[in-house]
């Protein structure tokens, strides 16, 4: 990843905090003072990198990992507001990026219980929960949004 | 990539399929932690394959269905 890659995702990344969603194209070209074009081919590049994960449909962010720019099943409240993760691990993940504290709001596959975990100091409040992963780390990014 | 109230529930929403891997909340909280905490800042990097694999070697996530590809 070259330089100019990397200080696009950086922005990408900070204006999704800032905003509290996913970042359009001509967003991140406003605040970065670059064509739309420029970053929606960086955006391409780093999608092929696995630095973040396009929506091939729309060219929009799909995913800017731990971060949903989707709604998902797997809601964080952290650092003030409303997330979504693309996971379990990544609603975890979102309290890790942030640094804070937060609550995991989810439910049980099976049963289809809600479930809300209280994350504190880096721990999870309930912990009779267990997390099962599907797919093997060799073949997590064969396709990264089923996994 | 899920969280379930249970072994028992993880079984029957598997309905006989293949089972992945299992780690309780802790860990699973333990792991992305180690994970995406450099991921807001802005002296990150991008990952390299040895760096995650180490982090999950470090917290016990071992052979080979914890394995990433490429090695």
């Amino acid at each position: 990843m070259n330089e100019d890659d990397l200080a696009l995702r950086n922005l990408t990344y900070a204006r999704f905090v800032d905003l509290g969603r996913a970042p359009t194209a001509a967003e991140v070209a406003v605040a970065g003072g670059r064509d739309r074009a420029e970053v929606t081919a960086g955006w391409e590049r780093l999608h092929a990198e696995h630095a973040l994960v396009l929506d091939l449909a729309t060219g929009g962010i799909r995913m800017a990992n731990p971060f949903s720019g989707v709604p998902t099943a797997h809601r964080v409240y952290a650092a003030g507001r409303w997330w979504y993760g693309n996971c379990a691990w990544d609603a975890f993940g979102i309290c890790a990026a942030l640094h804070a504290d937060g609550r995991i709001e989810t439910y049980c596959p099976d049963c289809g219980l809600s479930m809300q975990i209280t994350v504190r100091d880096q721990r999870p409040d309930d912990a009779r929960l267990l997390f099962h992963c599907l797919i093997p780390a060799a073949r997590w990014w064969d396709d990264i949004v089923f996994t | 990539m899920n969280l379930f109230r249970s072994g028992e529930h993880i079984e029957r929403w598997l309905a006989g399929c293949q089972p992945g891997a299992t780690i309780p909340a802790e860990k699973l909280s333990e792991l992305a932690h180690a994970w995406w905490e450099d991921r807001l800042s802005p002296d990150w990097r991008p990952q390299t394959r040895d760096g995650n694999q180490a982090i999950l070697d470090r917290l016990g996530l071992t052979g080979d269905f914890w394995r990433l590809p490429g090695s």
